[in-house]
């Protein structure tokens, strides 16, 4: 008995290098992760077989929600202070409307004018406001824009 | 040697103490199971949060608009969309013939390899959905189609439209 005790209680992992891996790989994640902002509209995507990814910066989301109502948001603090003043700049967009947006757009463009545009519709809005932006997007030149969409896997068959 | 005869010759005190730091020095065990487990909850953690995969976006080019363009109207495929989401075709002035969505794209792709020049135009009512227009600008990248413009649906086709749903 006495020769045994001793033994068990001797069991010791050393967890060092357990301890290591784990925090080496917790602070990648913590350094990479990026929380999603939180949306002022809850937004539905479409989707499409398109395979572009969406850049990771420099990006002018114009957000239609299911209702009709516009939103606008850049992803750079700094703009958003300057488009929309010092108190929404930590929102990811703001409510816009109609007859503004082109001014707002052209704001963000001369600003920054590596902006991509890119319109994030709800599946259930009108295409009515969809056709309103482009036209608008039309008149500032901006002819070039993307639409965000989710990668349809069902019918990719043919 | 002479060191350790000296050490020994040093008071009492001292080299007690000096024994105690060593035997402690070996014997400093944290236990880390606590650390561990909550190194791994928050790995656990950051690994279900983060998002790997970035959204997908299509691509639109619209034509700049003070350019206008001319086409022929025989390469000219219309396609309008009603406000119930049927979707119609026709070549120039000829009158609409409805298709489904199902055969839209090898609807497309026919027309496209019978005639190389052709040029479609999508016009979709305000009232459909903006899915419709995905849906349909999705057909048209599908069908390898990159000459096509949207337009807007205008009152004359709206009774165009009409009279073919009659």
């Amino acid at each position: 008995m006495p020769k045994f005790k001793p033994h068990r209680a001797g069991i010791r992992i050393d967890m060092t290098p357990l301890v290591d891996i784990a925090f080496l790989l917790l602070t990648f994640f913590m350094m990479t992760t990026q929380f999603k902002p939180i949306e002022e509209v809850e937004i539905i995507l479409p989707s499409s077989h398109s395979q572009f990814k969406l850049p990771d910066s420099d990006v002018m989301t114009i957000n239609l929600a299911k209702d009709g109502r516009i939103f606008l948001g850049v992803d750079s603090q700094r703009l958003r202070a300057t488009l929309f003043g010092k108190e929404n700049e930590l929102r990811a967009s703001i409510e816009v409307p109609r007859e503004r947006l082109g001014d707002l757009l052209i704001q963000a463009r001369t600003a920054n004018p590596k902006l991509r545009t890119v319109i994030k519709g709800d599946v259930g809005v009108e295409y009515g406001v969809a056709e309103d932006v482009m036209d608008i997007l039309q008149k500032t030149r901006i002819t070039r824009f993307n639409l965000v969409t989710n990668l349809e896997t069902d019918r990719a068959g043919n | 040697m002479a060191g350790g005869g000296g050490e020994a010759a040093e008071p009492r005190k001292r080299g007690k103490a000096k024994k105690r730091k060593k035997s402690r020095r070996l014997g400093i065990r944290i236990d880390m199971t606590p650390l561990v487990d909550i190194a791994f909850l928050l790995l656990t953690f950051f690994m279900l949060t983060t998002t790997m995969s970035k959204p997908q976006t299509m691509e639109i080019n619209l034509p700049p608009e003070d350019v206008p363009v001319e086409i022929a109207e025989s390469n000219l495929l219309t396609l309008r969309v009603s406000e119930k989401e049927e979707i119609f075709w026709n070549f120039g002035i000829e009158a609409p013939e409805k298709v489904e969505f199902s055969a839209l794209r090898n609807f497309l792709r026919e027309k496209n390899q019978a005639n190389p020049k052709l040029v479609t135009l999508v016009k979709i009512d305000r009232k459909a959905k903006y899915n419709m227009m995905v849906n349909i600008m999705d057909e048209l990248n599908l069908a390898e189609i990159t000459r096509f413009s949207l337009a807007q649906l205008t009152d004359s086709d709206k009774k165009i439209l009409e009279k073919v749903q009659g």
